[in-house]
């Protein structure tokens, strides 16, 4: 289970292991440096929507891999899960410049762009699950 | 953890040789405001080759305290962004627009010494 | 098993090879990079194809695939369209349906076509598989060679880099442009980067996206991006588009975008007026 590692995002610090953890195991399955930056960055995000909205949750990553894909494809994925009051307006937290913490709103909707899947699901009161997936070309 | 801070002459020289976390960087910006103050600097040079990765939080505090700086007469430039940064950040939207660059710490130097006269 | 259909085409072969020879004579293949089609190719590829048809009646599956696989090929390395085969394989459907009806009764009939249309399915299958999986190959390995022609990074004065794109711009191309850009960037120490857009057929918004990204990424880094080459109907596009490229320095020519590159380093070039030493720079 070398390939899979879960992270606790309960403070501060948490942010900083899961990125750390991010970068390691994306460079072990052999991206390069601006998909390590990207796949940093996309995890550093999740941790901090983690840490800034709920009290607790987790960032899981993993290796993955496909065989529909023309054959083979390596990839990594992100599972980032709260248990935390959820997001009622999935529409808006997507949405460019929309942002309930004062910073630039780029947070969900640039780890979509930095990622090339990404699945969001949220039940008000219960907690929300962010999967993101970044294949390796 | 702090990040040091230098002096030079009329300007102030910082390079970013850690990861930077939430609460680095907020130190970093009140630390660097109050040695503005303090020095009356014209001038900052912030040198980014080190760091690795900005996400929109970090992003957010330096855009910040560049336009704080330019509030209390410091220009600032900001080197060495990585490619890889650079990709991430406008993958992500955030162009930073305002922001003087340059490629490393000596041309960050020259753009200083050439928009103050000298 | 070899099903009652099969069996009857193997026994009847020359009969049905003959009919549907004849009815290939209203049929034309082509050849998508070629308007000559000469008598004789395709008597030869029509002979081909028939041959494959019916050598491969006797065959099991797997021997008929490699078969196949051979003859697509060879399809593939000439140019020819896939779809008028197929279409030709419907010619021979009529027909021996046409002579199934008149040898059976109406209930062996209805048994018997099915088991027909089960075969040429398969045929069809098998080719058009073929076919696809060729062409992803042939796909594949383009996309290598392309990549690596992509996007060079030419210093010409200290400083200056000039990138010349060329041939369409696609999102997969424009990151591996945008990488070999900023390392070449920091690489070269360069201040200026002209990107130099005369190869470049068409520029529509997608294209006029990835080329304002790639100059805010050259921006953080900490250099200058110009763009060059624009032609007239370039110009033409962008405008009617309603792109805006108000933050970018553009220039007509890679001259003239050398000129300003030289201007912006604080340099200047000047006709020296000695005849010994000739125009230089300074």
């Amino acid at each position: 289970m070398s390939n899979h590692s879960c992270i606790e995002i309960a403070n501060e610090w948490g942010i900083v292991s899961a990125r750390q953890a991010g970068r390691e195991l994306s460079k072990d399955i052999g991206f390069g440096s601006v998909d390590q930056a990207r796949i940093t960055t996309a995890i550093s995000e999740l941790a901090r929507n983690i840490y800034l909205y709920t009290e607790i949750g987790k960032i899981d990553l993993e290796e993955i891999s496909d065989n529909h894909r023309n054959g083979k494809a390596r990839g990594i994925k992100v599972v980032a899960s709260d248990k935390g009051p959820g997001i009622e307006n999935l529409r808006d937290v997507m949405v460019d410049g929309f942002t309930t913490s004062g910073g630039l709103g780029a947070g969900l909707p640039g780890v979509k762009r930095l990622m090339d899947e990404f699945d969001i699901e949220s039940i008000p009161g219960e907690g929300t699950t962010i999967t993101t997936i970044k294949w390796l070309r | 953890m702090r990040i040091p801070i230098l002096k030079l002459g009329r300007y102030l020289l910082i390079s970013v040789q850690v990861e930077l976390d939430d609460q680095t960087a907020l130190q970093f910006q009140e630390d660097l405001l109050n040695k503005i103050h303090q020095e009356g600097s014209l001038g900052v040079v912030i040198d980014l080759t080190s760091v690795d990765m900005i996400d929109s939080f970090i992003a957010k505090v330096i855009g910040d305290v560049v336009e704080m700086s330019s509030l209390m007469g410091a220009k600032v430039v900001l080197t060495g962004i990585q490619p890889a940064v650079a990709i991430t950040l406008i993958d992500m939207g955030v162009s930073l627009q305002e922001v003087q660059t340059a490629l490393d710490l000596e041309q960050g130097l020259e753009r200083l010494q050439q928009e103050l006269g000298g | 098993m070899r099903s009652i259909v099969l069996q009857h085409m193997i026994d009847n072969k020359d009969h049905y090879i003959e009919q549907w020879r004849v009815s290939f004579d209203q049929l034309l293949f082509s050849r998508s990079e070629s308007t000559i089609k000469p008598q004789y190719i395709q008597d030869e590829m029509k002979d081909e194809f028939v041959s494959v048809i019916f050598d491969t009646l006797t065959m099991d599956r797997h021997s008929r695939r490699a078969v196949v696989k051979r003859f697509v090929e060879r399809l593939i390395h000439d140019g020819w369209i896939v779809s008028e085969f197929i279409m030709s394989l419907q010619k021979l459907r009529r027909i021996v349906m046409k002579d199934l009806s008149k040898h059976y009764d109406k209930d062996k009939f209805v048994d018997l076509s099915s088991e027909l249309e089960d075969w040429l399915d398969e045929q069809i299958t098998d080719l058009t598989t073929e076919f696809a999986k060729n062409h992803e190959e042939v796909k594949a390995i383009q996309k290598v060679a392309l990549k690596e022609l992509s996007a060079p990074l030419i210093p010409v004065f200290d400083k200056i880099v000039v990138m010349p794109l060329i041939g369409t711009i696609d999102t997969k191309r424009a990151s591996q442009i945008m990488e070999n850009l900023l390392e070449g960037i920091i690489e070269h120490r360069a201040q200026v980067v002209l990107i130099d857009i005369t190869g470049v057929p068409l520029v529509d918004t997608m294209v006029a996206h990835h080329i304002i990204r790639a100059s805010e990424a050259v921006r953080l880094v900490g250099a200058e991006c110009l763009l060059v080459g624009i032609r007239p109907e370039i110009a033409q596009t962008i405008v009617n588009l309603g792109i805006d490229l108000g933050n970018f320095t553009t220039k007509s020519t890679l001259k003239k975008g050398v000129e300003t590159a030289l201007q912006m380093t604080h340099r200047d070039i000047i006709t020296n007026e000695e005849p010994v030493t000739g125009g230089g720079l300074k």
